[in-house]
């Protein structure tokens, strides 16, 4: 069963269609593409899956039942974890610090609770040898590598049993030696069941880590074959509009 | 961070030597009672600043704001003789309710911290002085208030109590500030806001409280304030001491920017400033210069921490 499905999304900022009428299902375990131009509507379409936006019109189905979110914490309480392109961490703390930004664990009573920090750094650094990464959680992120900052970022999807894991761009501005990690860590996340929607720029990646790709264009949805089925050409074409649709 | 505040505390006590060298009486034991008095009044708000700073923003209006519920505290106290407690409760809650203010025209109207607090600095400022008529607000001859006088300006076994006051504020603060959840969430906030509204933090519910704890500081130190100079002329009391607070929290490696800083720091760095101005006092140079000796020291240590933090950033090889 899908474990999202999305029925004739649209959304408008006045009169400016930035996602009209996309269909689109996740299947658990699976690497979606999600490729556009710039102004495609792909931030747009992921920003209303991790309910930044309410959809004009249309429904939101996870795991079959319907799903309406107002802010984005709503989407983390249905397991729909997100990871920004600018990555979204504070450079001033410490990796577990970001990790467990927002979900501290405490010990005590309501408000009176301290930080855990014992708790915070074990499991922290558990997550990090789950994805194999060199990141210590007392380590500031102002001094971490590219690939060790996604490390963080995607260490904090773990935390929760996440059913959905949404990354905006996480492969740009980084090294290709530190693409190839992110990459492995996407494959580590697909095979613990989580369905990916990969946002990317670079053909490259795509092709070699997603199951499927989607393409957008001018806010509509113009092709969403298996990646097996496509080539970097044929996606290129369809991005700029060169082939109209398959 | 915890070699920040080793540094600075090296700097105090090499300060400190040097001063009690040249001339011993700055370790006498009514000296130091005295300037330990003045590090408890000044510390009080510099906390609150702290905690403001940390968030990225500025409170500008602290002195302003000594003056305005200075002269109201002296007038529920004399005027109308309220039972002190009462009207210590009242000032709290006035400091509250103008940090709380400060903190919705920042977060909700979208304004400047440093716009709104200015406009703070000019508006209390003049209302002080509008209330007052321009007058000096003071007790009277003959009145006393033993209690409240004990725990504002007396003093056990030699230490104030103002100062006993900072470090029980300054312990309890250092507890929310680093090891509370509210604590890593100004931290969070104050570098990086879209990552903590990402996180699923309410950031304008910190940042205001931020503003409405500096609040509260700045009402039990008005209070403190003017029971210590006893007569208030709302045209000069407390004015530049926002600064004073401002420089104790970037001595104590607060950073302007937001999202850096540390109790133990801020409460030296208070230490720092009040020590500074006893030497200028002991050493004999003219009180006219002040000011531009604590400028110096300030502008030195700043120089000097930013040559150490990029000396160590170059050893571990990163930008």
């Amino acid at each position: 069963m899908a474990v999202l499905e999305l029925q004739n999304i649209s959304k408008h900022f006045g009169a400016i269609h930035a996602v009209s009428d996309v269909t689109l299902s996740l299947e658990p375990g699976e690497v979606v593409g999600l490729m556009g131009d710039n102004g495609a509507g792909k931030s747009t379409l992921v920003k209303m899956i991790a309910g930044n936006f309410r959809p004009s019109h249309g429904t939101m189905r996870l795991e079959g039942k319907e799903l309406v979110m107002h802010r984005p914490v709503d989407a983390r309480q249905h397991g729909i974890e997100i990871v920004h392109q600018d990555l979204a961490l504070c450079d001033n703390l410490t990796a577990a610090a970001n990790v467990y930004l927002g979900r501290e664990l405490l010990i005590g009573f309501g408000p009176f609770g301290v930080l855990d920090y014992a708790s915070m750094y074990q499991r922290a650094a558990q997550l990090f040898k789950e994805l194999k990464s060199e990141t210590r959680p007392r380590d500031l992120v102002k001094q971490m590598s590219g690939g060790q900052r996604q490390a963080v970022a995607i260490a904090r999807t773990m935390l929760s049993k996440a059913k959905i894991v949404l990354m905006d761009e996480p492969t740009a501005a980084i090294s290709v030696r530190q693409v190839a990690e992110v990459l492995h860590l996407i494959r580590l996340l697909r095979d613990q069941g989580i369905a990916i929607v990969l946002i990317s720029h670079r053909m490259p990646d795509v092709f070699t880590v997603a199951d499927r790709v989607i393409v957008m264009r001018r806010g509509r949805k113009v092709a969403d074959k298996p990646i097996a089925d496509s080539s970097p050409e044929e996606v290129t074409g369809l991005i700029t509009g060169a082939i109209e649709k398959v | 961070m915890f070699k920040k505040d080793l540094g600075l505390l090296i700097l105090i006590l090499v300060v400190g030597t040097a001063v009690a060298i040249i001339n011993p009486r700055f370790l006498s034991p009514i000296n130091l009672s005295n300037t330990a008095n003045l590090i408890g009044l000044f510390g009080m708000f510099s906390i609150g600043m702290g905690f403001v700073i940390i968030t990225g923003g500025i409170e500008l209006s602290v002195g302003s704001i000594f003056a305005l519920l200075g002269v109201v505290f002296i007038d529920l106290l004399v005027t109308f003789g309220w039972p002190w407690p009462l009207a210590i409760l009242v000032i709290v809650i006035a400091g509250i309710a103008l940090g709380w203010l400060h903190g919705i025209l920042i977060t909700r109207m979208h304004l400047q911290p440093f716009v709104v607090t200015l406009c703070g600095l000019l508006i209390y400022r003049g209302i002080a002085r509008w209330y007052t008529e321009d007058g000096t607000a003071g007790f009277e001859f003959g009145i006393t208030f033993p209690a409240l006088e004990w725990l504002t300006t007396g003093r056990s076994f030699g230490v104030p109590h103002s100062f006993v006051v900072f470090i029980l504020l300054a312990v309890v603060m250092g507890v929310v500030l680093h090891r509370s959840v509210f604590g890593r969430y100004l931290f969070a906030v104050g570098k990086n806001e879209e990552a903590a509204r990402y996180s699923g933090i309410n950031t304008s519910r910190i940042v205001i409280a931020a503003y409405v704890i500096s609040g509260a500081l700045c009402g039990l130190a008005a209070v403190y304030l003017a029971m210590y100079t006893r007569s208030i002329s709302p045209a000069s009391h407390g004015s530049f001491y926002e600064l004073y607070a401002i420089a104790a929290a970037v001595l104590g490696g607060c950073s302007l920017r937001g999202g850096e800083g540390s109790m133990l720091g801020i409460v030296l760095g208070a230490i720092l400033l009040q020590v500074l101005q006893n030497l200028v006092n002991l050493l004999g140079i003219p009180s006219s210069l002040n000011f531009a000796v604590m400028g110096g020291v300030i502008l030195i240590g700043v120089l000097a921490d930013q040559q150490f933090t990029r000396r160590r950033q170059a050893r571990l090889g990163k930008p």
